[in-house]
């Protein structure tokens, strides 16, 4: 008989617990800080590094933890129920750095690469964004010409993730052409190369402990070594990459909307108005039953996608689905936990309106939730319905 | 020789949300999570620490339910080497006397050990007395308290603090240390940790492996009973002072007068 299991295995227990214990321990304290102070404190990468969080799913011969993506998935939530700028620079430095080097770099890439990805003594980006490449990712202008045994880069990226903190970045290129279709290379770029200069931190409504800032290429010479996979294959690696990426984003979302669920949980409880809590009232007590419900909803969606990535499945759909789908329930979560802590939680003096700022990021980078209905559909159209 | 370290750990329920059922007068354990006891998390770190400092190796026991396992791969994660589970229906409602009698068993079996080390007390039941019961049973010294504690030649040589007095002890090995706690920091469980954990073998004692010896029998030969587990609610009593300001204030200096707050700095003059 197939039965199917809901039940999370022991290791992911154990992961979540002391992912969680860590969190609550080293993150808690300073994420209200990082987040007031727009700075992403260089320290908590030694912690996360004790942690092994920075090579979750990258074998063990390269330093990483050796986890499946379901763990991943749960230690991204649970940093992210605690601070979700960190998550959010664990999720990109863990799936679109790291990870893609392990499955599309050659052997040489991943000794010079992984070994200080996974340990954390370097941290990663990746770059594909420009001015006028947005949701539109196959108009990036950002060129990569060859000479001799380099490729010369020239161009402009913006809202990179991790930007004041990585040194390595995954860089999406056109080799040698601007058809619209074709040329795609994604580079792998070390900040201390010539006539690489990273730019200005943005000033951002939420994950402001996640230093996102611009990259600028003038005449940026990389080892031809450096390019990542096959050459013209970026378009396709970047696609996939995302599809995991996206699962990350999602786990982040819904960290977020646990945090303010518990929040208005125990506030609720606790808070008194007319001589009595006011989670005996049914306008609080079936907000709650909304929160708790959409939770568990995106929780399965998640960790389906997880178990999808871990079986070599191609997962698009559900990865689109799960990204679309958490997002928007972190936002609602949040936006509903703020109106439980009224004006107790507009205040700065509460986590509650920062849930509210970072939560909304989600439904807008590593594609917009427009972007994921497109991929959704298209998917469907095209008979995987 | 290496030295062998044998950390006594026991899963108790969560601390934070812990509930008795007032029927019964027991402690509620469905939902609720299980952990290690918090007392023995520093036995682990210093185990650990041991284990770097004299090359050491650490085995973890328990003695409780199948699912105590978990507690085990926790410990295990944290950097332990070996873990046995004791665990056996006739184990069951084992108070301390009858612990003390299994883990004699299963010391026995053991043989080669140097140091047994013991947090000062459970959560969920407090009473602290295997450390010294073992100490009897098994005929080697306990040292409680303990700071700091250096290893040479199979001898050690303890720092502990009893009550304002500071001794220093030197006693042979085989030893029981009973650690106090947060007087290290437990280390976090890192995300390599559980990978290996999860491959270990954990063994097993059973009733059978100690060849059914006749006096262990956790529900029919342990002195104690639980007769009832209360939960006790300290309840704060609200005084609304009246008057003005400051008539409000001398009643609140009289109120802490009466309380033995004897120098209360009441803005006045001398």
């Amino acid at each position: 008989m197939i039965t199917m299991n809901f039940e999370l295995e022991e290791k992911h227990k154990l992961v979540r617990r002391s992912v969680r214990n860590f969190a609550e321990k080293i993150l808690a304290p300073l994420a209200p800080i990082m987040d007031r102070e727009e700075e992403f404190y260089p320290e908590i990468i030694k912690e996360l590094s004790m942690m092994n969080l920075w090579g979750i799913t990258i074998p063990e011969k390269y330093g990483g933890a050796e986890l499946d993506s379901i763990n991943y998935l749960i230690s991204i939530e649970e940093i992210s129920r605690i601070c979700a700028s960190t998550a959010l620079t664990v999720s990109v430095h863990n799936a679109l750095g790291a990870i893609p080097i392990y499955k599309w770099g050659n052997e040489e890439q991943k000794e010079r690469f992984l070994y200080d990805l996974a340990s954390g003594k370097k941290i990663s980006g990746f770059s594909w964004t420009e001015p006028n490449a947005g949701s539109d990712a196959r108009s990036i202008e950002c060129m990569a010409v060859e000479d001799g045994k380099d490729l010369i880069l020239n161009g402009s990226k913006i809202f990179v993730t991790n930007g004041s903190i990585a040194s390595v970045f995954l860089v999406g290129t056109r080799y040698q052409t601007i058809d619209k279709q074709r040329g795609f290379t994604l580079v792998i770029v070390e900040k201390d190369m010539v006539g690489c200069e990273i730019g200005p931190k943005e000033n951002k409504m939420g994950m402001r402990a996640n230093p996102t800032t611009s990259l600028y290429f003038n005449n940026v010479r990389v080892p031809k070594e450096n390019v990542l996979g096959k050459l013209q294959n970026g378009f396709k690696y970047a696609m996939q990459m995302l599809d995991f990426g996206r699962i990350g984003i999602a786990a982040q979302a819904l960290g977020i909307a646990q945090a303010a669920y518990e929040h208005s949980v125990k506030y609720s409880k606790g808070r008194i108005q007319f001589k009595k809590s006011i989670s005996q009232f049914q306008g609080i007590s079936f907000k709650l039953a909304e929160m708790a419900t959409k939770i568990d909803a995106a929780r399965l969606l998640v960790y389906r996608a997880g178990y999808m990535s871990d079986r070599n499945k191609s997962f698009p759909k559900e990865a689109a689905m799960c990204k679309l789908f958490t997002s928007k329930v972190a936002r609602q979560v949040s936006q509903e936990a703020l109106q439980i802590h009224g004006g107790y939680g507009y205040m700065k003096d509460l986590p509650i309106e920062r849930y509210y700022r970072d939560a909304k990021a989600c439904e807008i980078y590593e594609g917009t939730s427009e972007i994921m209905k497109l991929i959704i559909a298209n998917q469907i159209l095209r008979g995987n319905i | 020789m290496a030295l062998k370290i044998v950390i006594l750990i026991k899963q108790v329920p969560s601390y934070d949300n812990l509930e008795i059922d007032k029927s019964t007068g027991t402690i509620v354990r469905d939902g609720i999570e299980n952990v290690i006891n918090p007392n023995d998390l520093y036995s682990i770190e210093l185990g650990l620490n041991l284990k770097e400092k004299y090359n050491a190796t650490v085995s973890i026991m328990t003695m409780g339910p199948p699912q105590a396992e978990f507690a085990l791969r926790e410990a295990l994660a944290m950097g332990a080497d070996h873990a046995i589970l004791i665990s056996d229906p006739r184990f069951v409602y084992s108070d301390t006397l009858q612990t003390t009698l299994i883990l004699k068993e299963a010391f026995e079996i053991i043989k080669d050990y140097d140091i047994i080390i013991c947090g000062s007390q459970t959560s969920d039941s407090s009473t602290g007395q295997v450390p010294f019961q073992l100490s009897e049973a098994l005929e080697i010294p306990l040292i409680t308290d303990i700071f700091t504690l250096e290893i040479e030649n199979h001898i050690i040589k303890c720092h502990r603090n009893f009550g304002h007095e500071s001794q220093n002890i030197e006693v042979e090995l085989p030893v029981i240390l009973r650690t106090v706690s947060h007087f290290n920091n437990p280390r976090f469980i890192s995300l390599s940790g559980i990978k290996k954990a999860f491959e270990k073998k954990i063994q097993t004692f059973a009733y059978k492996t100690f060849n059914f010896p006749e006096y262990i029998d956790g529900c029919n030969k342990s002195p104690t009973r639980v007769v009832k587990i209360e939960k006790v609610e300290i309840k704060r009593k609200n005084k609304i002072l009246e008057g003005s300001l400051n008539e409000k204030i001398q009643s609140l200096i009289q109120i802490m007068k009466e309380n033995g707050i004897n120098n209360v700095y009441s803005g006045q003059k001398k």
